[in-house]
């Protein structure tokens, strides 16, 4: 037997072996007590004394390289082991997962968030006051005397002891201006209440109203706050135009429409406010103007999320909540 | 207000389409709502225009109103009517009076009228493309004005009047049968037009039934007159009686109009129902005619409101094409405001009629510069999203509900109600947000939604011993079904009192708020499953199982939960402060412990914490158990306690004696007996 005709029979078992019990047979069968290299090297005496040593030094050598091999191909077979057994561990993973179910905010909630959240970049603050009003807070400080025409534009529910339920939220400008010495910013959404139900009216629905009060405010950066706004809240620029109208606390008064479809729609209310107005709340018109705004947060997210009918909202039905 | 634009090129020359004649109107604040085309048979191509005006344009109630706004807008000439005034032949017996409400009032006599006559077909086209239904020759002409010059006229059957005519207040509960045969009972503050016997007529509102003119009407005595707006303000409205008359007077009727109506009117008569004519009588207290105020605007401000750079060229022109009568000095324009125009009384008002008739969109546009702010923290916003990430949905339900629902549902008796409901289903203030959420949740129930956690926050309703209203935000919310839907690897449990009470509790945690639960009653919750939430010594919620007596009454099945928390009351506690704490290992027990079954969680807690020691880090019951091995009336229930000390490791013994002092305590306390 010589060396070369080993090695290759050698190198040819390890490959071969297909398992780690395998190996060690084949390990044992070179390199064991009586494996071939030791039959070998105790053949090697009979040899003279140059060639045996030459013969011995190739036999070590190739002692080394087996166990080389076998190392190798021991750490191949253990992975390949582990591997399978990992492979058995196999799970489904197209299983639904163990997941907590969201809750959604209300479409108009959302709506209001997102408007304020506008305003609020501008340094608008949030202003709220109560849903149940006085007649001086709703009307008569917002220059709409007692029997005033305009009061037939707001159809009012009165409580039994005299107050009422606010139609805008108009009055907390009218707080705020009490207790906050100006520049102002504010921003109030909240509940109002009409008497009033049809496809486009609920008894009740949000309003989100505006105040700008400061030194210089005008009725060009009440068009172009409302022009960024309405380009934000849309996510892209939409054509609108001011047309002039009436309210009691504003002069000059404008409505907003935004081209939408075919035609304009009616989308906000706006103005500079009235002097009666600000002088009623001790303001200086001398020193101050001011604009303000006032919108529809039902209308506005029917027109964002496409909701045809304006009753939705209040259903709260869950087909129709878990959309938004 | 509805009208033909065929009546309206009489007083004015314009060529333009009706569309843009609209898109004029609507753009200078007389909003379109829309028009229609038509074939008249009189006067060829026509439309008849929608308008929708505002209450401060009472003067463009008229073609003639709005025919002095579409001369400016296009810049020619108002035309206005020559009237012939017909011949007087006759004396008027009847004598007039006013007063300082009513201060003018023009009236003629005319005899011998012959009411089986035609009201003229051009009249007659005119009123009924107009909304007004066709009555007689007399009432359809005193219509046509009132249309064509915004003048409420009125006729009375002269032959049933007695005496002169008079315009005065009421007496108190004087009453007046109406020509639409209402009865009136008036009072002190209501003008009415009156003869020797009484009121004939309810001034600036309606004509009296018994005065009216019929078929079988031989004379009349034909009125127009001025009214103060602010005497017929609120009257109509009080006694459910809005008119075309009404409407003109609250808002403004140009007090030297009356003259040229009565004469228009006779003319008009004249030619259909004939007759002899008595003299144009005219009775007027000048000093109580408003005042013609003049104002003033300067051209500076103006600019500053505008944000604009107007001429003074410019304004002037404005102002003198409105037909008022501007004279410049320096930068100030001062101007007598017209007999029509109620709405002018302040530069305010002028700034609006010059942005008005510049356009808006003319205007220049301006972005405003954002501010810093001081950041906010609104807790209804934080509380929502929290019971977002928990599952929960918001609703948002009606402030008002049925009575029914506020005497099951609402554990507050005195509830604030709404004198004018918009159904009588919804007539009280709710007093807590839970009718809403349970018939919310009973809709969805009905719709196959077994599994719902839902939440509203909303202002609720209460009215205190003095009858004063109390209002308070507060977040409330209902839980049903299970946890969570049908799942391969989780079975969902039912949603029970300690799943709300975990999802609330994460709530405070999330707030760094510390709260207690009492075990509480109402009629509304099951008495042995809820619990008043109290932060301090105030209670700031409450919680629980809704009492079987309810779920009965709504036809529900297992078991629903509910809350309601003060929102006011919930500030998160945004102040954090760094706390030491200890590197030392932690030493553990578990103690587990037979009881009375009635005694609570949070006595035992506290029994044991007052022995632990101060090195007590945490205490956590663990199992609770009754049944096998526990004797009947007596529960098992065990905690892990932790305890860690800040400056050493503790040592077995040191533990082992606050275990001993707590078994004994316990022991001779509550006679509880440590499980081995």
């Amino acid at each position: 037997m010589d060396i070369t005709s080993i090695r290759k029979k050698a190198i040819d078992a390890v490959a071969s072996s297909s398992d780690l019990q395998g190996l060690e047979i084949v390990y044992k069968s070179f390199l064991g007590k009586s494996g071939e290299l030791n039959i070998l090297l105790k053949t090697l005496g009979s040899l003279p004394a140059d060639e045996r040593r030459e013969a011995g030094q190739s036999l070590n050598l190739l002692k080394k390289e087996i166990e080389v091999i076998c190392s190798k191909k021991q750490i191949e077979l253990v992975n390949s082991d582990a591997e399978n057994k990992l492979q058995n561990e196999r799970i489904d993973v197209t299983l639904p997962g163990v997941k907590k179910e969201k809750g959604r905010l209300h479409p108009v909630t959302q709506t209001i968030h997102s408007i304020s959240d506008f305003f609020g970049s501008l340094g608008f603050e949030v202003a709220d006051g109560p849903e149940v009003e006085t007649d001086y807070y709703n009307f008569e400080a917002l220059n709409v005397p007692a029997d005033h025409p305009a009061k037939d534009m707001h159809d009012t529910f009165y409580l039994g002891n005299g107050s009422l339920l606010r139609t805008h939220t108009s009055p907390v400008q009218i707080r705020t201006m009490e207790q906050q010495e100006p520049p102002l910013r504010i921003i109030c959404p909240g509940r109002v209440y009409r008497k009033d139900s049809d496809l486009t009216h609920t008894p009740m629905f949000h309003q989100i109203e505006g105040l700008v009060l400061e030194e210089g405010a005008s009725f060009a950066q009440l068009k172009g706050l409302l022009n960024d706004f309405l380009t934000d809240f849309f996510g892209q620029e939409v054509e609108l135009r001011f047309r002039p109208s009436y309210f009691p606390f504003t002069e000059p008064s404008a409505e907003v429409d935004i081209r939408w479809k075919k035609g304009w729609l009616e989308i906000l209310g706006c103005g500079m406010v009235h002097p009666n107005v600000l002088e009623m709340a001790g303001i200086d018109t001398k020193k101050y103007s001011g604009f303000a705004f006032g919108l529809g947060a039902e209308r506005m997210a029917m027109l964002k999320y496409d909701i045809p009918d304006l009753r939705a909202f209040f259903e709260n039905d869950h087909r129709f909540l878990k959309q938004f | 207000m509805k009208f033909s634009k065929n009546w309206l090129k009489e007083f004015v020359d314009i060529n333009i389409s009706t569309e843009e004649l609209c898109d004029q109107l609507t753009m200078a604040g007389l909003e379109v709502d829309g028009y229609k085309s038509f074939q008249s048979k009189l006067t060829g191509k026509d439309a008849i225009i929608d308008l929708d005006i505002t209450p401060n344009r009472g003067d463009c109630f008229s073609i003639l109103g709005v025919a002095r706004e579409v001369a400016i807008l296009n810049n020619v000439k108002l035309k206005f009517p020559k009237i012939q005034s017909v011949a007087s032949t006759i004396d008027s017996p009847t004598k007039i009076s006013v007063c300082s409400d009513g201060p003018k009032y023009v009236g003629r006599y005319i005899q011998d009228v012959d009411l089986s006559l035609k009201t003229s077909s051009l009249i007659a086209e005119r009123l009924e493309t107009s909304d007004h239904r066709l009555i007689d020759p007399v009432v359809d002409v005193t219509n046509y004005i009132l249309l064509e010059l915004g003048q409420p006229l009125h006729a009375f059957d002269h032959d049933k009047l007695v005496g002169d005519i008079h315009v005065r207040f009421a007496k108190e509960s004087e009453k007046l049968t109406l020509l639409d045969e209402s009865k009136v009972t008036l009072n002190r503050d209501c003008l009415v037009i009156a003869d020797r016997e009484g009121p004939i007529a309810f001034a600036g509102i309606m004509g009296g039934l018994d005065s009216s003119v019929t078929g079988s009407t031989k004379s009349i005595y034909l009125e127009g007159a001025f009214f103060k707006p602010e005497v017929i303000r609120g009257r109509a409205r009080r006694f459910g009686l809005q008119t075309d008359a009404s409407m003109r007077f609250e808002r403004g009727v140009d007090f030297n109009i009356q003259e040229l109506a009565i004469e228009r009117a006779s003319k008009l008569l004249s030619n259909t129902v004939g007759g002899r004519f008595g003299p144009l009588q005219v009775v007027t207290e000048k000093k109580s005619l408003p005042k013609q105020n003049k104002v003033s605007v300067n051209i500076l401000s103006t600019n500053k409101v505008l944000g604009a750079s107007l001429s003074k060229t410019k304004v002037k022109n404005y102002l003198t094409g409105l037909g008022l009568s501007p004279q410049v000095n320096k930068e100030t324009i001062k101007t007598l405001i017209p007999s029509w125009r109620y709405d002018l009384s302040i530069e305010a008002d002028l700034i609006e009629e010059v942005a008005r008739l510049e356009g808006y969109n003319k205007l220049p546009t301006e972005s405003l510069k954002p501010l810093t702010k001081k950041k906010e923290t609104s807790s209804s916003h934080e509380v929502s999203s929290f019971l977002v990430s928990q599952g929960y949905s918001e609703v948002i339900t009606y402030s008002f509900i049925d009575q029914q629902d506020a005497s099951l549902l609402d554990a507050q008796k005195n509830h604030l109600t709404v004198s004018n409901p918009i159904s009588q289903n919804m007539n009280v203030m709710r007093s807590s947000l839970w009718p809403g959420l349970i018939n919310t949740y009973i809709n969805n129930l009905n719709n196959g939604e077994e599994n719902q956690k839902l939440f509203e926050v909303g202002s609720v309703f209460k009215k205190d011993k003095k009858g004063k209203v109390r209002e308070t935000l507060q977040i409330g919310g209902l839980i049903s079904g299970k946890a969570m839907a049908l799942h391969w690897k989780v079975k969902p449990s039912a949603l029970d009192f300690y799943n709300l009470k975990g999802d609330l509790e994460s709530l405070f945690i999330n707030f760094r708020k510390e709260v207690t639960f009492k075990s509480a009653s109402s009629s509304i919750l099951h008495p042995g499953k809820s619990a008043k939430i109290k932060l301090g010594s105030k209670v700031i919620g409450e919680m629980g199982v809704l009492h079987p007596g309810v779920m009965n009454q709504k036809e529900l099945k297992g078991e629903v939960l509910v809350f309601a928390l003060d929102l006011e009351m919930l500030i998160p506690n945004k102040n954090i402060k760094y706390k030491n704490f200890s590197r030392y290992p932690v030493s553990q027990r578990d103690l587990a412990f037979i009881v009375e079954a009635s005694k609570s969680n949070s006595e035992l807690i506290k029994l044991i914490k007052s022995k632990a020691g101060k090195e007590l880090v945490e205490i956590k019951t663990f199992d609770v158990y009754q049944g096998d091995n526990v004797p009947e009336g007596k529960k098992s229930i065990a905690f892990n306690l932790k305890w860690q000390s800040l400056s050493k490791t503790l040592v077995d013994e040191d533990v082992d004696r606050a275990v001993e002092e707590i078994v004994n305590f316990l022991s001779k306390k509550i006679k509880a007996e440590l499980r081995s």
